[in-house]
């Protein structure tokens, strides 16, 4: 009892809590219309659902979840909105971004599970073949039509939006582009819309409208009561189609992963920061995607025992920052095991950089010589020191803590280089957005780009 | 057409470049090309009449008597060309066997499903079946063109096998079994009515085989035709030979049989017209074809022709008009309702066509990189590297090996495995008794645990992919795979006590009559099912507790002293991320709460079967039913919340709500 007990109060104050974050977002003007739209969308569902009983159409069930997939990434565009109100709160250090992230994966997996169902729906019918009625099948499919179109091309989604370009094409859109290419070759004005891709939400609407129409048609003349079944079958495939492309890349922002595009840039990147001054390697880099479109990262970063923490510091997420807008740096000196770690939310990091501004950087003026200071020769000379822990004095923990993390670190460096060099960073990759030109620049000129972009820098 | 050739030939016309073929000489094979296939249409509907009259068997001795005349008196094999060798006789012998069983199948599904239907299923040229099958069974198709050609044709033969409602045909070819003339035909027909499937539904299964059969034919004999000295001359050796295959079983069956031809000599005309259509001239035009012509071009127009003739033919030839310009010496056709066109027909036949078109174009490989998608700039990637990395090139046999060795190494995927294929197991009993005893609600059982073991593969899977080596794009490893799984696991469950829910309050206010024979042994052998899984993985519960819990002390402990040790510079940061993977609600990973959970919520479906059926077979409240699927929703809803916040708490980057109040007494220490 006492557990039951204790559930109905988290309960309570779950919906507590939602009611206060929804008259947050309600405040907002923006999120009236989209409140108006599920509205409509609510009314619009009901409706088709009682049309599908009355025709016992399991196509326009089909079509219809779509519709209900409409008013998830509704409530998609609220959660985004509400996102960008919110601040970082202690508990969720990273931000609220993940939650957009979470709601595009949980609607497009609902969607398929959806889709899933009308599959095994359909399975069944096979075998026995209900009588369908075509009395408002024909209506039901425009109506969910006009409004899925109308739903989409006004209310501005910006997740949506966003992992619909982003994510790979799904075989719909594969099959319309190539179509459309012979096409365009005729009427070259279409090439607009049709290529390269096409939205595949508006896609998947066409398409199932079109499915059911046939239905329609097939029924109306000949009595084919089957083809229901196929156009549902269709239906969900399509939706399969459409909905597995946008639930894997979201899948794979939420599973942490590095996305591959950036992977040739941060290489560029990993390896300058590996040939600063004072920087024997970089090891044990982690980078992923937070929400969608911004990149964290921590990276332990390995220095001379006479180097100067700070300016390295300084200087790695300087070199970072372009593309990781929240980066973790560690770094560990050589000898004694203390490792100093600063966190850098943007604002921490800006403010260490304009501390470290003035500071006359006595090793950047050795980074002339290039051979000198690169991170290679060093490496030789340096791993007895890192694993040579027996020294007398010290406490017992650490040893232990330092050796189980250095070997792994170890490991995983040079199984990391090996595969860098073997090509990942050759076959995608586009220029990103301001790494390139600093790319080739020797170190000598960091002084001067390190003030500049300390000075372009300051945004929230 | 014509357009096309004159583009072509301004194209090739006056500029330097590789000689092309003037198109005037090709239109001229083409026109040829046309005008044969059109004439093999007619031979293959004046075939289908005779076989009405004459024996299957004889029939093709006939034919293969005829052509091998006609191909000895033109190729003057034995006078000409090398000797061929006691190795190549024996080679030429299983030539002759298996192009004689080929014509067989050919011919029997003739007498099937029509002419009409033959023509469209049977006349496709071996660049399109070859393509076909390269897009079904592999995965280097071709682009998303050739996924379409392929689509069309199973599109098409779909079309024919359900849509065409030949029903007429149906009743006229009902036959009492043991009225067949022979023994093959007998044999051919037990077959099909084994299969379960109408005669003409069975018919054009047997042309979509013999289709296969031609085409590999037609590539196993390449070798053997150049060895022997040339396409046509190993066709007239092979139909000779074959005419002495066929002549004893002819001899015999003449003698056992009696006729059913009245007059021999009427029907010689069409026999001529038979052989010289179907065989001599279609051999001799696609050799000539062949050779001038690619073969796709050549494919494309010739399956064009054959399958436009053929729909024009079908309509027109049982048609009154059609009887009175036939010779007057033949018998009118009297059942003109036999294989008429239908509307599944006709579809199939426009996506045959299609899908004819689409297959037999030249493949374009290797242009362009497919879209993957767009940075975040908003320009688009390419990736051009394509089928080069993703060919892995591993024997199935071993791969499924190895991952089974994979599976049975750990605990967690072990106990799903066997509760896997116990399920499965149970799954596809269910099915056959079902369809052994034609009830349609343990089929439909089946498919829900179908529908069921998809969570179960999908935990399996994520189990498995858990232990993978962490890479570049995975840096932390595979370890939130298994969050994520049982995060969809989640949602899974929350969809069907959504379903559920509907249907339990539709049926609510209606309640429907239910038959409960048939439905108390399922749930029971359901019940018994879910319960073993339950024990399993109740005992994957404490084991992984246990295990579970060693592991956050191991963790704590390291945490513990790792804090001691160097308490002042020590920050959460890294640390927060390496507990989000190890730390997961209570006990078990996530994964395998979600499949408990699934399990638990079919073992509440069977125990509400049972105890709404014992209600109604009791009291007959037949409003028992929805009650009891109303309160299993509601409790597989209650169920599931705990494990989606779990899993949302972890794939949102919260802090770990155990481990929160250490977190924050640490770092006001170091404060």
């Amino acid at each position: 009892q006492g557990t039951i007990h204790l559930f109905r109060k988290s309960q309570r104050s779950l919906v507590g809590k939602l009611a206060h974050e929804f008259r947050l977002v309600a405040a907002d003007r923006r999120s009236w219309k989209i409140l108006l739209f599920g509205a409509i969308n609510l009314i619009c569902v009901g409706l088709l659902l009682m049309w599908c009983s009355s025709t016992n159409s399991i196509a326009l069930t089909a079509y219809t979840y779509l519709t209900i997939f409409d008013l998830f990434s509704l409530v998609t565009c609220l959660i985004s909105y509400w996102v960008m109100m919110k601040k970082p709160s202690p508990v969720y250090s990273f931000g609220f971004e993940r939650f957009e992230v979470l709601a595009v994966f949980a609607s497009t997996v609902l969607a398929q599970l959806g889709a899933l169902f009308i599959l095994k729906e359909s399975a069944e019918r096979f075998l026995e073949q209900p009588e369908i009625h075509t009395g408002r099948l024909l209506v039901g499919t425009f109506v969910a039509l006009f409004f899925n179109l109308f739903t989409m091309l006004s209310v501005r989604n910006k997740p949506f939006a966003y992992v619909s370009e982003a994510a790979s094409t799904s075989w719909l859109q594969e099959h319309v582009a190539d179509l459309s290419r012979s096409i365009c070759g005729i009427i070259p004005g279409l090439s607009s819309i049709f290529l390269p891709r096409m939205n595949p939400f508006v896609l998947i609407d066409i398409a199932g409208a079109l499915a059911l129409c046939v239905t329609y048609m097939l029924i109306e003349i000949n009595n084919y009561f089957a083809v229901d079944t196929a156009s549902a079958v269709a239906i969900a495939l399509m939706t399969f189609g459409t909905m597995y492309p946008m639930s894997v890349y979201s899948g794979k922002v939420l599973l942490q992963t590095t996305p591959p595009h950036v992977i040739g840039q941060l290489d560029k990147l990993l390896r300058e920061v590996s040939t600063l001054d004072g920087v024997l390697e970089v090891r044990n880099e982690h980078f992923w995607t937070l929400g969608f479109g911004t990149l964290a990262g921590s990276v332990h970063v390995r220095i001379r025992r006479d180097a100067n923490e700070q300016m390295v510091l300084a200087h790695v997420t300087n070199r970072l920052y372009a593309l990781v807008s929240t980066l973790t740096v560690q770094i560990f000196k050589d000898d004694w095991i203390r490792p100093t770690l600063s966190s850098v939310p943007v604002a921490n990091s800006i403010l260490s950089l304009s501390d470290h501004h003035v500071i006359p950087m006595p090793p950047l003026s050795a980074t002339g010589n290039p051979g000198a200071t690169t991170s290679t020769p060093a490496k030789a000379s340096t791993p007895p020191p890192e694993f040579s822990f027996n020294t007398p004095g010290k406490h017992v923990s650490p040893v232990l803590l330092a050796n189980a993390q250095a070997r792994p670190y170890g490991l995983g460096f040079s199984h990391g280089c090996a595969r860098y060099g073997s090509g990942l960073s050759q076959g995608l990759g586009t220029p990103g957005p301001g790494a390139a030109p600093g790319s080739r620049t020797g170190c000598a000129s960091a002084p001067s780009r390190y003030g500049a972009s300390a000075r372009g820098q300051p945004r929230p | 057409m014509e357009d096309k050739y004159s583009g072509q030939a301004l194209a090739g016309g006056g500029v330097l470049g590789p000689v092309d073929v003037p198109s005037a000489r090709l239109t001229r094979y083409i026109v040829l090309l046309c005008f044969t296939k059109v004439l093999k249409a007619v031979g293959l509907f004046e075939s289908y009449d005779l076989l009405k009259a004459v024996h299957l068997v004889q029939f093709i001795f006939i034919v293969q008597l005829g052509s091998a005349f006609f191909m000895v008196l033109f190729q003057k094999p034995f006078s000409s060309g090398k000797v061929v060798t006691k190795r190549q006789w024996i080679k030429i012998f299983k030539h002759a066997i298996v192009g004689c069983i080929i014509s067989l199948l050919w011919f029997f599904g003739l007498t099937l499903c029509g002419p009409l239907r033959t023509l469209l299923l049977f006349e496709h040229s071996d660049v399109v079946v070859l393509s076909l099958l390269s897009v079904l069974f592999t995965n280097s198709g071709g682009g998303p063109a050739k996924t379409r050609g392929a689509a069309f044709f199973v599109i098409a033969v779909i079309c024919l096998l359900l849509f065409d409602n030949d029903d007429l045909m149906a009743k006229i070819a009902e036959h009492p079994e043991g009225h067949h003339d022979s023994a093959l035909t007998h044999v051919l027909y037990t077959i099909i009515a084994f299969l379960g499937v109408a005669d003409h539904k069975g018919g054009v299964l047997l042309l979509v085989l013999a289709l296969c059969c031609k085409v590999g034919f037609h590539m196993a004999s390449r070798k053997l035709s150049v060895d022997v000295g040339g396409a046509k001359r190993l066709q007239a050796l092979s139909h000779l030979v074959s005419v002495l295959l066929l002549c004893p079983w002819v001899i015999v069956l003449s003698l056992t049989t009696e006729s059913k031809v009245e007059s021999w000599s009427a029907l010689v005309m069409s026999f001529v017209t038979v052989i010289f259509f179907v065989m001599i001239l279609d051999f001799y035009v696609e050799s000539i074809c062949s050779v001038k012509i690619e073969a796709s071009t050549c494919a494309r127009y010739g399956s064009l022709l054959t399958f436009t003739s053929a729909l024009l033919f079908g309509n027109f030839w049982t048609h009154p008009i059609t009887d009175q310009l036939r010779a007057l010496n033949k018998p009118p056709h009297h059942e003109s309702t036999e294989h008429v066109l239908s509307g599944g027909v006709v579809v199939s036949a426009v996506f045959f066509i299609l899908s004819a078109n689409i297959l037999s174009s030249p493949s374009r490989k290797g242009q362009k990189g497919t879209l993957i998608g767009y940075s975040p700039e908003g320009t688009p990637l390419y990736n051009f590297m394509g089928d080069a990395l993703h060919q892995s090139s591993q024997s199935l046999p071993r791969f499924i090996k190895e991952s089974l060795k994979q599976i049975l190494e750990e605990y967690d995927s072990r106990q799903i495995f066997y509760f896997l294929c116990l399920n499965l197991a149970f799954t596809f009993v269910e099915l056959f008794y079902g369809v052994w005893t034609n009830s349609l609600g343990l089929i439909s059982d089946g498919f829900h645990m179908l529908f069921d073991c998809s969570a179960l593969v999908m935990g399996l899977f994520a189990a498995l992919m858990t232990r993978w080596k962490a890479t570049r794009i995975f840096s932390y490893g595979y370890g939130r795979v298994e969050i994520l799984s049982g995060f969809i696991n989640g949602l899974f469950l929350m969809v069907i006590a959504f379903f559920v829910f509907m249907e339990s309050v539709a049926r609510l206010l209606d309640p429907p009559d239910i038959d409960t024979n048939m439905l108390t042994p399922v749930s029971v052998g359901g019940l018994i099912v879910n319960l073993v899984g339950i024990c399993a993985f109740s005992h994957a519960h404490s084991h992984g507790a246990s295990r579970g819990g060693c592991h956050s002390n191991e963790h704590s402990h390291s945490h513990h002293g790792h804090s001691h040790g160097h308490g002042h510079s020590h920050s959460d940061h890294g640390h927060g991320h390496g507990h989000s993977h190890g730390a997961s609600g209570g006990g078990m990973n996530t994964n395998m709460r979600g499949v408990f959970l699934h399990v638990l919520a079919d073992t509440l479906g069977s125990v509400g079967v049972i105890v709404s059926t014992i209600f109604i077979q009791q009291f007959g409240w037949l409003i028992a039913d929805p009650l009891c699927s109303l309160f299993i929703a509601t409790l597989i809803f209650l169920s599931v919340i705990p494990l989606l916040k779990d899993a949302c708490q972890v794939l949102l980057l919260r802090i770990p709500p155990e481990q929160e109040k250490d977190l924050h007494s640490a770092l006001e220490k170091v404060r």
